[in-house]
């Protein structure tokens, strides 16, 4: 809203914000925080009308964002907001033991601190960001009512309720510069609805160390017209940009001395600008992106394909000539299909996984193209045969070091498909591509492979260095993929040739 | 001579086989057979010949005549037949007949006659005189003996035979009708009495118009060829049939004393499946060539990164949330130390975080492995270790995120990603590339929208009009690199930088609603995916 009036010309410069001069609200702040969570920040809010539901629910919405954003899931910040009425200053922040206990939100009985961590749905999620600590976060007031267990919960005494025009927002974090963005943010919006802000004080008990919160003091920048221009790309003047920036509800004015240097000053609760490329985009949007006329920038720059491209479409041009299907899966594989389906229960071992994954579908990364090609032609028994297909793909390994590398693999599929049919694909792979030297360079010695039929499975080697393997798919693979025709399949190093 | 002749012939006919050949209708082969004789028919005649029903006959006439295999000619048919005189004649026999009889009988004055009445009037009788006394010359007036009396009718030998015109009606009478062509092979005799009966309106002519259909020349040499002829096509039974033309009938010539089997050229075939590119690649082939076309440099790196140039470099805090498990995908096994070269870029990293995040920077959380959740991580490192001045770069790869594969959304899917840097590129630059980029794929109407990404600045999102859908479409999100990206690394100038992923065009393109259609490899789908989409 504030930022829409600013862009109609409605209300431009800085947002309206004012802090009432009332100073009697404190909360004192005990020592022992220090190592926990040493920051607190607070304000209480005021009006007229009583919250409606609808407040309500838009506060604790704007209250979960901020956890969730700038608060990072309430480990660097978290916000409490309470009954006013309910709540006698001065306040305090201190730490507890583990076996105090109060009336926590929307319960009826006392829990101790350990047990809302141990039992309660919040003390369950959020309780890891006080794994260590030995002694609990708490607010209380001056009658020894608890506000709030921050991070993890607040009271039910303090809770808020449709009939009240009175509250108080309190934020604790781990360091001070988050604990003021977030109340920032809370302060302005509650009074564009119409609050009047008042300030807490916030003692660290040291005479001299007071502070006044929330800290609304805008944040000064200055920026130089250039700049935003060159970025832009635009020749706007000082006064135009000017305008920009109060239209994005940034205050600006001329450096008296300097015209080209602009005096920023921007609200504290525009907490994503913090540098001046920040308020080049502010420019930008008070300009109106729509008005910006797209440009090109002339550059004498020729295109080239990179060499592995070359390379891949090379082969998969021989591949497709020779009436092949190219298909694409992913990287991520199960370990059923990778290893169980095809007789490498023991390189599971080996396999690269990845933590936390959302399916067993996707749990680690291929080792080799060939049990992906087989289950798609398991998905496809019903289609047409022959069935020729081909992969290019990358394939992952790890030794001394993770290794990825692109390799292509074919399967054949027909009534008789044979180790003689992969063994002319193969050759004509290498000739195709590289020219007979390379293929009178390739050998094939006889290895024994679980996935193919003993006898009918050879290593493709070149110059004696293994770079692939082709055969004749053992019958009992064929079967495990539910596959009613005989299977050849050939796998093949492609990155090994680049290195050539 | 005869040489040159054969060479200009020859492709006629192969043209003529090539044309015509698969293209005859069982219907068309039978009345072409039909007309081998050359002689030409009405539709009736073909009708009949052939066992087809008339309109069968005409619609295959319709088609030879389009194919220039036959010409029709409308003739106008002229026939003679007999008249309503000629057929009361036929029933009370001729009026000089019926007196000669009456003569016999011995009505032989012109008193006796009038008092039988058998003339209906005297035109009859006079025709009956005139024909029987002066033409035909069956009766004979002798002179009356004494004045005053008739003259007395006597019949001359001649009366017992018919004249020429009751021959020739009775031979119409047979034949129901005469034609032209049958008058004109009549005697000079007939042909006088044809007139006479015309003149006595006993016979009608009559025209008829009827279609003639005769084989043309194009028809005849086709015919030839074909050996649709009946009775040599029996021959070439009873000679050599052969099915296949084979290297020892080419190496022996004996094709030439051989014949091959016509065949059923409309039977359907087994289907033959092309290999082909998947129609994803092929879509990233043509990115590939829309930014060659730009000038722009392929650059491809590894999808196992470190966390380091995947997030920290990008100037992604460590806490933030798309660093979380939940969204990317770690790998156990960790780097030993950062991987770079350049042991002032990891401060400079550690700087910039600490000055706009507010925390401890943690090297060892950098060593982490993640599959790269996007392709900035392998462009980024480009400038950094080549430090250019002025870039145009692309790559185009996979990218993962640990998420949960639904209709809309890919574990793993392929992104690409625009760079240009130069000390003079400007964020209406970027809009101006994004245009041109998105016109050679054939997208036109495209707008821009400010965004938040969390290494760009600014940052902007297109959006482009999909016609079939006729909605806008969020697309690729592009933006300037962050100082607090470029400055650590090197980087002097602005880097303008666009990409995302492209699956969504392709869902556009082959009109998908899901996105997991594009990795399920049905073979009927690759195999039914037209080549060629303009």
């Amino acid at each position: 809203m504030r930022a829409l009036k600013g862009l109609l010309g409605i209300e431009v410069g800085l947002p309206k914000f004012k802090l009432s001069t009332n100073n009697k609200y404190v909360i004192r702040v005990n020592k022992s925080v220090k190592q926990l969570r040493p920051y607190i920040v607070s304000f209480v809010a005021s009006r007229k009308e009583n919250l409606t539901n609808e407040d309500i629910k838009e506060l604790i919405a704007m209250q979960e964002d901020l956890h969730n954003g700038v608060g990072r899931h309430r480990r660097k910040a978290s916000i409490g907001i309470h009954n006013l009425d309910k709540i006698q200053f001065p306040l305090t922040y201190t730490t507890t033991e583990k076996n105090f206990s109060f009336v926590p939100l929307d319960r009826q009985n006392e829990y101790t601190m350990k047990q809302i961590l141990d039992e309660l749905d919040s003390g369950k999620e959020y309780g890891f960001i006080l794994k260590d600590a030995e002694r609990y976060p708490i607010i209380i007031d001056s009658n020894n009512i608890v506000l709030s267990f921050p991070p993890i919960v607040n009271s039910n005494t303090t809770r808020l309720g449709a009939d009240i025009k009175n509250i108080l927002v309190e934020v604790t974090a781990i360091n001070k510069h988050t604990a003021e963005d977030t109340i920032a943010i809370i302060a302005i919006n509650l009074f564009d609805a119409g609050f009047k802000i008042h300030p807490v004080i916030i003692d660290y008990t040291k005479p001299r160390n007071k502070e006044l919160t929330p800290n609304m003091k805008p944040k000064i920048m200055q920026i130089d017209a250039g700049y935003i221009n060159q970025v832009l790309g635009m020749n706007l003047t000082s006064q135009e940009i000017s305008l920009c920036l109060k239209r994005s509800r940034l205050g600006s004015s001329l450096e008296p001395l300097k015209r080209a240097r602009l005096k920023c000053s921007i609200p504290r609760y525009r907490t994503d600008i913090y540098n001046q490329i920040d308020i080049v985009e502010e420019a930008a949007i008070g300009y109106g992106i729509f008005n910006l006329q797209p440009s090109m920038p002339c550059s004498k720059a020729s295109g080239t394909k990179s060499e592995i491209t070359k390379l891949l479409n090379a082969i998969r041009e021989i591949l497709i000539g020779m009436g092949l299907v190219e298909i694409i899966n992913f990287s991520l594989v199960s370990k059923k299909v990778q290893f169980e389906l095809v007789g490498a229960e023991s390189n599971i071992k080996n396999a690269i996984s990845v933590d936390e994954t959302k399916s067993n579908e996707y749990e680690v990364l291929r080792d080799t193209l060939i049990p992906s090609l087989l289950q798609t032609l398991s998905h496809n028994v019903h289609e047409e045969y022959p069935q020729k297909l081909f992969e290019i793909g990358k394939v992952f390994q790890t030794s001394d070091s993770l290794d990825e590398h692109w390799n292509v693999g074919v399967v054949i599929a027909h009534n008789s498909a044979n180790y003689t049919g992969a063994k002319s694909t193969m050759q004509e792979i290498i000739n195709g591509c590289f020219g007979p030297k390379y293929a009178s360079a390739i050998s094939t010695p006889a290895v024994y492979n679980g996935m193919f039929m003993d006898g009918r499975c050879a290593n493709i080697d070149f110059n004696e260095m293994n770079i692939g393997i082709m055969g004749e798919i053992s019958p009992l693979t064929v079967q495990n993929f539910k596959l009613r025709v005989p299977v050849a399949a050939i796998e093949l190093n492609i990155s090994s040739f680049l290195e050539k | 001579m005869v040489k040159g002749l054969k060479s200009l012939i020859h492709p006629v006919i192969l043209q003529l086989m090539q044309d015509r050949e698969s293209q005859l209708h069982p219907i068309e082969k039978s009345l072409l057979k039909t007309l081998a004789s050359n002689r030409p028919m009405s539709v009736e005649n073909l009708s009949e010949l052939t066992g087809l029903n008339v309109d069968q006959v005409r619609r295959g006439i319709e088609w030879l005549k389009y194919k220039g295999l036959i010409s029709v000619n409308a003739k106008s048919i002229t026939k003679i037949s007999i008249g309503k005189n000629g057929l009361y004649a036929l029933e009370n026999r001729f009026p000089e007949r019926r007196l000669v009889e009456l003569v016999k009988q011995g009505f032989n004055t012109m008193q006796k006659l009038s008092n039988v009445g058998v003339f209906h009037d005297n035109n009859e009788s006079t025709a009956a005189f005139r024909h029987a006394v002066y033409l035909n010359k069956w009766l004979h007036q002798s002179p009356p003996s004494k004045p005053g009396d008739d003259a007395t009718l006597v019949t001359l030998p001649g009366s017992d035979e018919a004249s020429p015109e009751e021959a020739l009606l009775m031979k119409i009478h047979m034949a129901s009708a005469m034609s032209q062509d049958q008058v004109s092979s009549l005697s000079q005799e007939e042909l006088r009495a044809l007139n006479s009966l015309k003149n006595r309106h006993f016979i009608v002519e009559h025209t008829d118009k009827v279609s003639e259909i005769i084989l043309s020349d194009k028809g005849r040499r086709l015919l030839t060829l074909l050996k649709l002829d009946n009775e040599r096509l029996q021959d070439e039974a009873e000679q050599h049939l052969v099915n296949q033309l084979t290297p020892q009938l080419i190496a022996s010539g004996r094709w030439k004393d051989v014949r091959f089997s016509p065949l059923d050229v409309e039977a359907p075939t087994t289907s033959l499946h092309a290999g082909k590119k998947h129609p994803l690649q092929n879509l990233i082939d043509e990115i590939k060539e829309v930014f060659i076309g730009m000038g722009f440099l392929e650059i491809d790196g590894p999808l196992i990164q470190s966390s380091f140039w995947n997030f920290d470099v990008l100037f992604t805090p460590q806490d933030h949330p798309a660093r979380e498990m939940q969204d990317t995908f770690y790998i156990p096994q960790t780097y030993q130390t950062i991987p770079t070269k350049d042991r002032n870029i990891i401060d400079s990293v550690s700087r910039v975080h600490k000055k706009g995040w507010h925390y401890e920077w943690d090297p060892e959380e950098s060593k982490r492995t993640v599959l790269r959740t996007h392709t900035t991580p392998v462009t980024l490192r480009y400038l950094s270790s080549n430090k250019t001045a002025d870039a145009k770069l692309f790559t185009v790869g996979k990218v993962f995120r640990n998420e949960k594969a639904s209709y809309k959304h890919l574990v793993e899917f392929n992104q690409i990603e625009g760079i240009v840097t130069g000390n003079s590129v400007t964020l209406r630059d970027l809009m101006g590339l994004q245009m041109e980029f998105y016109s050679k794929l054939g997208i036109n109407k495209v707008k821009f929208w400010p965004t938040f990404f969390p290494y760009t600045e600014p940052s902007l999102q297109s959006m482009i009009f999909n016609e079939s859908l006729g909605k806008w479409v969020e697309l690729f999100g592009m933006g300037v690199f962050r100082p607090e990206v470029t400055e650590p690394l090197g980087i002097r100038n602005p880097v303008l930088a666009w990409g995302g992923g492209i699956e969504r065009i392709a869902m556009l393109r082959f009109g998908l609603n899901d996105v997991r259609d594009l990795y399920s490899n049905n073979l009927g789908w690759l195999r039914s995916v037209p080549r060629y989409q303009s």
